[in-house]
């Protein structure tokens, strides 16, 4: 059980990532009103990914402690954006926000993630599962990019879920 | 401190938790001020389709070209008779059937042919070139202390186009736009430069105003105008079987120089409740307040999206709407700034659904009857429908004899709505399907329609609504035997 969680789990969440991210982009190409908007978002994102990376260098508490909820907020806006049917007038304003959290939420992962003793070995894996995954991809007559981002979003929200319970487990079994 | 220490300090900076979380928040706060309201690309184009300000008719155009001075365009007009080509006259496309292109032809862009050539204080009058906007007539004119005699809600037309489409705005006292023009020139279709006034034997006035740039180039014009007089406003919540006898009164009182009003489309109150807004005369001229610019727009669409919703958010809405009315009750206003509403709010971005505008006209003394029967055919809430109405204001449009493509042919109303449908082949239909009953109702009422906007109606309906149309192709086949001017407004219905 552990092997999955410190092996499999954030490899998937950082394959997933770079796979639905083309589909995200796609989503997010739609809600920006200009390529100016566009690349802001992204500026956001990344602003947002440097302050979650620092926050996990600074934070006090047990590494693992904030992964599962890292997890599950991720899953969140992925469901969300799933979940926004209709491009409303607002929605640049939805996907600033997203962006934000996003960023944040990432950035924390991979501070997380580089420090993990499994990172080595996932950097090989995670590019060829990505070609691999993109290949198949290719292959599938998209219905719509918003299925994708749903699906991943609901993997990385049963991931979180998954070590939240082991980790209610794991405490059990020790007390 | 040590240098080292010193060179550690500035390494961490950029690294503090604090200072990140602050450089996001700055961040994050400049772009939600900076996030567009626009996001439609529409306009002339030669790389791309050209469209007008709706995007209903894409087209591949063949050039366009910037109006230089007056002799560059007549030289244009002249070789497109001697090589047959046509020209389409182009200001800032709001006009939304087609009006300023025509496929693998010329637009003659008239935005940069736009300057103030005289202001004559003694006389009221300026006379400016025809590719400027209201807005710089505005901006020429307030430091005199005068303003327009008629122009529509918004200033942010160019007065060519305006002309062009006999516009008509809030003004109930100086009748139609076109009998505020004292002069004009024009460049004929045969390439002829003429200076032309309304007792012109030749009627060029007739034709060129609601001529929708059939029959030549406006080149400039001189505007009557008027005192920049300051207003009080009022506003008063009526039922819509009250309006009729509301304005009757409105019209004999001369305290009144403006006035417009609105009707519900709300569910609840869907064409029962009106408001009313009037600007009467405080006596006073106003020589110092500053034209207003365009704010609030992003709340203003705000509040608009969620109107656009339908169903009790639209009633929301509308009950916010005549909260926001209500406190307008007793304010100032210069004539100038009452000319210039906004417009930025309005604008509409959903991919694959479209806003346009249509307008009827009714007679005066047809409105309560035929407020009851549009009960009829339109339903009350339209949540779940493609066709969506948003708005409905009602103008005065007095009795029209200065243009023969005439929509007043006597005192009217004119209901300007706006309307949402989808772009698939069937929504458009639908909205086609819906619009043409609507216009058999208002024909039977004695009214017609307004032909600025995207042509729902049929060829027989737009006969019926304009009488004349035989007399208005006679001529233009006379004034233009080489067919110089033409665009799609004019291929579809003629």
């Amino acid at each position: 059980m552990k092997i999955i969680s410190e092996r499999y789990v954030p490899l998937v969440v950082s394959v997933g990532q770079v796979v639905i991210f083309p589909y995200y982009i796609l989503w997010l190409k739609e809600v920006s009103l200009t390529l100016t908007l566009f690349t802001w978002f992204f500026a956001a994102f990344s602003f947002s990914a440097a302050l979650g990376y620092r926050l996990f260098q600074v934070g006090k508490k047990p590494a693992d402690s904030f992964i599962p909820y890292i997890y599950m907020g991720m899953g969140c806006v992925y469901i969300l954006v799933g979940y926004i049917t209709s491009t409303f007038e607002v929605l640049p304003y939805i996907a600033l926000f997203f962006q934000v959290i996003l960023g944040l939420l990432q950035g924390y992962h991979h501070a997380w993630h580089i420090e993990q003793k499994s990172f080595r070995l996932h950097a090989i894996n995670h590019y060829l599962l990505v070609g691999i995954i993109m290949i198949g991809l290719s292959s599938v007559k998209i219905i719509s990019p918003i299925s994708f981002i749903s699906t991943f979003g609901a993997i990385l929200f049963i991931c979180g879920m998954g070590l939240l319970i082991k980790k209610s487990k794991d405490s059990s079994v020790s007390n | 401190m040590e240098p080292s220490q010193l060179k550690s300090n500035k390494q961490v900076i950029h690294k503090n938790p604090w200072f990140l979380g602050i450089l996001l928040c700055i961040f994050v706060v400049s772009v939600l001020a900076s996030i567009p309201i626009e996001k439609r690309k529409y306009g002339l184009s030669q790389s791309n389709l050209t469209t007008d300000y709706t995007g209903l008719l894409p087209e591949r155009i063949k050039k366009i070209v910037k109006a230089g001075d007056r002799s560059e365009i007549q030289e244009m007009v002249k070789e497109a008779n001697e090589m047959g080509y046509h020209i389409s006259i182009a200001g800032l496309q709001h006009s939304q059937g087609g009006h300023t292109y025509y496929k693998d032809n010329v637009v003659l862009d008239m935005k940069t042919f736009n300057k103030v050539l005289e202001i004559d204080k003694q006389n009221q009058t300026i006379k400016v070139e025809s590719g400027a906007s209201w807005e710089e007539v505005q901006e020429a004119i307030q430091p005199y202390g005068l303003a327009l005699k008629v122009t529509q809600s918004q200033s942010i037309f160019t007065i060519g186009g305006s002309l062009s489409v006999n516009a008509h705005g809030r003004d109930i006292r100086f009748g139609p736009m076109a009998g505020t023009v004292r002069e004009m020139t024009i460049l004929t279709p045969t390439g002829e430069i003429k200076t032309v006034t309304r007792n012109d034997s030749e009627e060029w006035m007739k034709y060129v105003f609601g001529g929708y740039g059939l029959f030549g180039v406006i080149l400039d014009v001189t505007l009557e105008l008027t005192e920049n007089d300051v207003y009080t406003i009022h506003t008063e919540e009526l039922k819509t079987n009250e309006y009729e006898d509301y304005f009757a009164n409105l019209i004999r009182n001369d305290d009144t120089s403006m006035h417009y009003a609105r009707v519900s489309v709300a569910p609840n109150s869907f064409l029962d409740e009106m408001y009313v807004i009037d600007y009467i005369k405080t006596g006073k001229v106003d020589h110092k307040t500053p034209l207003k610019k365009e704010r609030g727009a992003r709340i203003g669409k705000l509040a608009l999206d969620i109107g656009r919703q339908g169903g009790s958010l639209e009633d929301l809405f509308w009950e916010n709407q005549k909260l926001l009315i209500k406190s307008l009750d007793g304010d100032e206003v210069t004539r100038n700034n009452a000319m210039r509403g906004n417009s930025a709010f309005m604008e509409f971005t959903k991919p694959g659904r479209v806003e346009v505008l249509q307008e009827f006209f009714i007679p005066v003394e047809h409105y309560e009857e035929y407020m009851s029967d549009l009960k009829r055919i339109l339903p009350p809430n339209d949540k779940n429908d493609d066709f969506k109405i948003h708005n409905i204001t009602v103008r005065y449009a007095a009795k029209d004899d200065y243009t023969y493509l005439n929509y007043a042919k006597e005192d009217m109303f004119g209901l300007v709505i706006l309307i949402q449908h989808g772009l698939k082949e069937k929504e458009i239909h639908n909205a086609k399907t819906i619009i043409q009953e609507w216009t058999d109702l208002t024909l039977k009422h004695g009214g017609g329609y307004y032909l600025p906007y995207y042509h729902y109606q049929s060829k027989e309906q737009f006969r019926k609504s304009y009488p004349s149309w035989e007399m208005f192709q006679e001529e233009k086949l006379i004034r233009d035997p080489n067919g110089v001017f033409q665009n799609i407004f004019y291929d579809y219905y003629f």
